[in-house]
C-alpha cells in the first residue's frame, strides 16, 4: 500500500538546514492500522506530510498503490490525495465559515460528485460518525470530540483507501480520544488502512503495529516491517531497552 | 467546478467585512454610473459644431476717444482697412461675439397685431453688413445673403432684412421655408427674411435656444465710442494679426485704445471652462471611486488569505487544485460585486432621477449603470487575481502545520 525507501527531507531556511527524515523507511500493508510515535520533533508530522503527498522530500522513493508519486504534477497530487487519501488533523480543521454536511462535502465538490450522490454520502458518512441529525450545525455549535467526528466523517465520505492522522486525539480528552479511536478501529475493521501520529501510548498500543520515529528515522525495528534493510545496525536489534534509550539520548545530543 | 452555493452560504455568514464591501460598492457604481453620464452629456455639449470657423476669427475692441470723430465714418474706415490687411480673408463690425457669454437676444413675431401674431422663440440677434456670412464662416443654404447696397445703419431703419439659423427656422415654421416672409419687430418694424444659415450659435453656451440666431443687414459700428469687430485671416496669419491690426489701426488714428483680443475659439474655451471643470472633477471622481473599490476589494482578498492560510491548506489536503482556490476567490468577490453592482445600478437610476428632478439633468441613460458594472466586474478581477493567484501557492502543508 505504501513503501517508503531511503527517503530524505531536509528544510532549508537562511540559516539552518534540518534534516527532518533521514534514510527513512517503511512499508504499509493493505488494511493495516499503524500507530506512528517519536519525540517531539522527530520528523512524525514531516513523514506524515510526505506520505499524504502534502509536500515533496528531497531524496529517495514513494510508491503509493504502487505508483511512484514523487514526480507527479500538482493538479494529478491533488486529485490522488482526494481519491485516495483521508487527512484527519490534530485541529480538526473544519471550515469555520460552513456548517457540517457543507463541511463534510468539501472533498466530494472537488471530485465533481453529482449534487444527489454528494448528498447520500454526506448523510452516510455523518450517520456513521453519530452525528447524522446535526447537519447544519456549525462547527463552534460542537464539542471538541464532535468536531473530530466531523472530520473524520469528511475523510470517510470520499471513501479513501488510506486515512492518514496527525495526533487525532491531541486536542481531546480521554473519554473523546477513546470515541475517536474506537471510531478509527471500526474504519480500520472496515478495510481501511490507518496511520495515525499519537502521543498516547495507551492509544498506540491499540493498533496493530506501533512504529518510531527518533531523529528523523524509523527505529524500533520490530515494528518497521523491513528489518535489516532500514538502516540499523544489527546489534540493535538485541539491545536492552534501557541502553536503545541512552544512545537515542546521546544521538539527540549530537543533533541539538 | 465554481461551488458557488457554499461560496454563497459562507459569505452569508460571515460578519460585517463582506458587508461594508458590499455597501461601498453600491455608493460608488451608483455615483460612477451618474457621473460619468454627466461627463458623457457635458462632453457632448462641449464638442457641439457651432457653424462658426472659431479658430480663424480673431475679435477685439476699439474704443474712440476723441469727441470731434465721426464714429460712423471711422467705422467704415477702420472695415476697410482691416479687409486690406495681408492674410484677411474678410472683416466685420459686429454688435456681439459668438460664444463669448455676451450679445443681443431677440424674437420676431408673425404679425403687426400684438393680439393674434405669434412669436417666434428667443434668438441671438447679429447685426452686420454684408461681409458677416464671410467673415464668421457660416453657410446659406437657402436664400441670398445681403448686397452691399441694401446694408442699413440701425434696426430702427426701414428695409431690414434677417438670415436666420435653419434650427430656428424648423423651430418655429417647422418644414414650409422660410424665405421671403415678413416678420414684426413690435407693430410696425417690417423684417423680411431673405435666407437660411445651416448652423450658427448664439452667445450662451448654457442657453437652451443656443442654436437659435438671426443675422440683420444692420452695420453696428460707431454707435458709441466702444465697437467690436471680427476678422477672419487663414492660419498663416493669425499669428502676426494682432500686432498688425493695432499698427494698421493706430496710423490711421493713434488717438485710442484697441484690445480685447481674443479668437471666437477662446471666448468658447472661457465659456465651456465651467464645463470642462466640472468634466475634469468627474473624471478624477470617477477614477478614484473605481480606485478605491478595487483596493478595498484587494485589500479584503489579502486579509481573507491570510486569515484563511489553514483553510486554504486544509482544502488543498482534501484535493482542491490551485485553481479551485483561485476561483473560489474569484467568485466570492464576483458575488458580492455582482450583488453591490445591481443593488448599485438600482440606486443609480434612483439618484439619476432625483438629480432629473431637481438639477435639470437628463435622463440616466441605462447603457451607463451597465457599463460601469462592466468595468466593477473588470477591475474587480484585476483586484482579485494576483492575490487569489498567491494563495493557490498555499502549500497544502499547511494544513498540517499552521496553528
Ligand atoms: N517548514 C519547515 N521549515 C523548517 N523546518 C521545519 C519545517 N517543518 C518542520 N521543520 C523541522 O523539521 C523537524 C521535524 O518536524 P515535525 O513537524 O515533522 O516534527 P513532529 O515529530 O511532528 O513534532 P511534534 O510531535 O512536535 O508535532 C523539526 O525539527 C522541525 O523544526
Ligand atoms: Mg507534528
Amino acid at each position: 500500500m505504501l513503501s517508503m525507501r531511503n527517503i530524505s527531507k531536509v528544510f532549508k531556511t537562511d540559516l539552518v538546514e534540518t534534516h527532518a527524515l533521514r534514510d527513512f523507511n517503511l512499508e504499509v500493508n493493505e488494511g493495516e492500522f499503524v500507530a506512528v510515535t517519536g519525540p517531539s520533533g522527530s520528523g512524525k508530522t514531516t513523514f506524515l506530510n510526505i506520505a499524504g503527498m502534502l509536500e515533496g522530500f528531497t531524496h529517495g522513493e514513494y510508491l503509493l498503490d504502487g505508483v511512484d508519486v514523487s514526480n507527479l504534477s500538482d493538479n494529478k497530487s491533488a486529485a490522488v490525495r482526494n481519491e485516495k487519501i483521508g487527512f484527519i488533523f490534530q485541529g480538526f480543521n473544519l471550515i469555520p465559515d460552513l456548517n457540517l454536511a457543507e463541511n463534510v462535502e468539501v472533498p466530494l465538490r472537488y471530485r465533481g460528485i453529482k449534487a444527489a450522490e454528494r448528498r447520500r454520502r454526506v448523510e452516510q458518512a455523518l450517520e456513521q460518525v453519530g452525528l447524522g441529525a446535526r447537519m447544519k450545525h456549525l462547527p463552534t455549535q460542537l464539542s471538541g470530540g464532535q468536531q473530530q467526528r466531523v472530520a473524520i466523517a469528511r475523510a470517510l465520505a470520499g471513501e479513501p483507501r488510506f486515512l492518514l492522522a496527525d495526533e487525532p486525539t491531541g486536542n481531546l480528552d480521554s473519554l473523546m480520544a477513546r470515541q475517536v479511536m474506537e471510531l478509527l478501529e471500526k474504519i480500520n475493521q472496515a478495510g481501511t488502512t490507518i496511520v495515525m501520529v499519537t502521543h498516547d501510548p495507551e492509544l498506540a498500543r491499540r493498533a496493530q503495529r506501533n512504529i518510531q520515529i527518533v531523529d528523523g528515522q524509523v527505529c524500533d525495528f520490530a515494528a518497521s516491517g523491513l528489518g535489516q534493510q532500514q538502516g540499523l545496525r544489527q546489534d540493535q536489534e538485541l539491545t536492552p531497552l534501557a541502553d536503545l534509550a541512552a544512545d537515542f539520548a546521546a544521538k539527540a545530543k549530537a543533533s541539538a | 467546478m465554481l461551488h458557488i452555493k457554499p461560496i454563497l452560504s459562507s459569505l452569508l455568514r460571515s460578519k460585517s467585512g463582506p458587508l461594508l464591501l458590499l455597501i461601498q460598492i453600491i455608493l460608488s457604481v451608483a455615483i460612477v454610473a451618474n457621473a460619468s453620464f454627466i461627463i458623457h452629456e457635458r462632453l457632448a455639449l462641449m464638442s457641439r459644431d457651432s457653424g462658426i470657423a472659431e479658430e480663424e476669427i480673431l475679435s477685439f475692441n476699439v474704443y474712440n476717444f476723441d469727441p470731434s470723430m465721426d464714429m460712423a465714418q471711422q467705422n467704415k474706415q477702420d472695415q476697410q482697412i482691416l479687409r486690406a490687411l495681408p492674410g484677411v480673408i474678410s472683416a466685420s463690425s459686429t454688435n456681439m461675439l459668438p460664444l463669448s457669454g455676451g450679445g443681443w437676444m431677440d424674437r420676431l413675431v408673425d404679425g403687426p397685431d400684438v393680439e393674434t401674431a405669434k412669436s417666434t422663440p428667443g434668438f441671438a440677434f447679429y447685426l452686420g453688413n454684408e461681409q458677416m456670412v464671410d467673415t464668421l464662416g457660416v453657410k446659406i443654404v437657402e436664400g441670398r445673403n445681403f448686397f452691399a447696397e441694401e446694408i442699413r445703419s440701425s434696426p430702427a431703419e426701414s428695409g431690414i432684412l434677417a438670415l436666420v439659423s435653419k434650427p430656428l427656422a424648423q423651430a418655429f415654421w417647422g418644414e414650409e421655408s422660410p424665405v421671403g416672409k415678413i416678420m414684426y419687430q413690435g407693430t410696425d418694424q417690417q423684417v423680411e427674411i431673405i435666407g437660411v444659415i445651416e448652423q450658427l450659435q448664439g452667445a450662451w453656451v448654457d442657453h437652451r435656444n443656443f442654436e437659435y440666431s438671426v443675422i440683420a443687414n444692420v452695420d453696428w459700428g460707431g454707435q458709441g465710442a466702444n465697437s467690436s469687430y471680427m476678422v477672419r485671416a487663414g492660419a498663416a496669419a493669425l499669428p502676426g494679426l494682432k500686432d498688425s491690426i493695432i499698427a494698421a489701426l493706430h496710423r490711421e488714428n493713434p488717438n485710442r485704445v484697441i484690445d480685447n483680443f481674443k479668437t471666437i475659439a477662446e471666448h468658447r474655451a472661457s465659456s465651456y471652462r465651467d464645463h470642462e471643470l466640472m468634466v475634469t472633477i468627474l473624471s478624477m471622481m470617477v477614477v478614484l471611486l473605481l480606485l478605491i473599490t478595487s483596493l478595498g476589494l484587494a485589500g479584503m482578498v489579502m486579509f481573507n488569505i491570510e486569515r484563511r492560510t489553514k483553510q486554504i491548506g486544509t482544502r488543498r489536503a482534501l484535493g482542491a487544485r490551485k485553481r479551485d482556490i483561485m476561483s473560489y476567490f474569484l467568485v466570492e468577490n464576483y458575488l458580492i460585486c455582482l450583488a453591490g453592482g445591481i443593488l448599485g445600478a438600482l440606486l443609480a437610476v434612483l439618484l439619476g432621477q432625483q438629480l432629473m428632478k431637481f438639477y435639470s439633468l437628463p435622463k440616466l441613460e441605462l447603457i451607463y449603470p451597465l457599463l460601469t458594472l462592466a468595468g466593477l466586474l473588470l477591475v474587480t478581477t484585476m483586484a482579485v487575481f494576483f492575490p487569489a493567484r498567491k494563495a493557490a501557492d498555499i502549500s497544502p502543508a499547511l494544513a498540517t502545520r499552521s496553528v
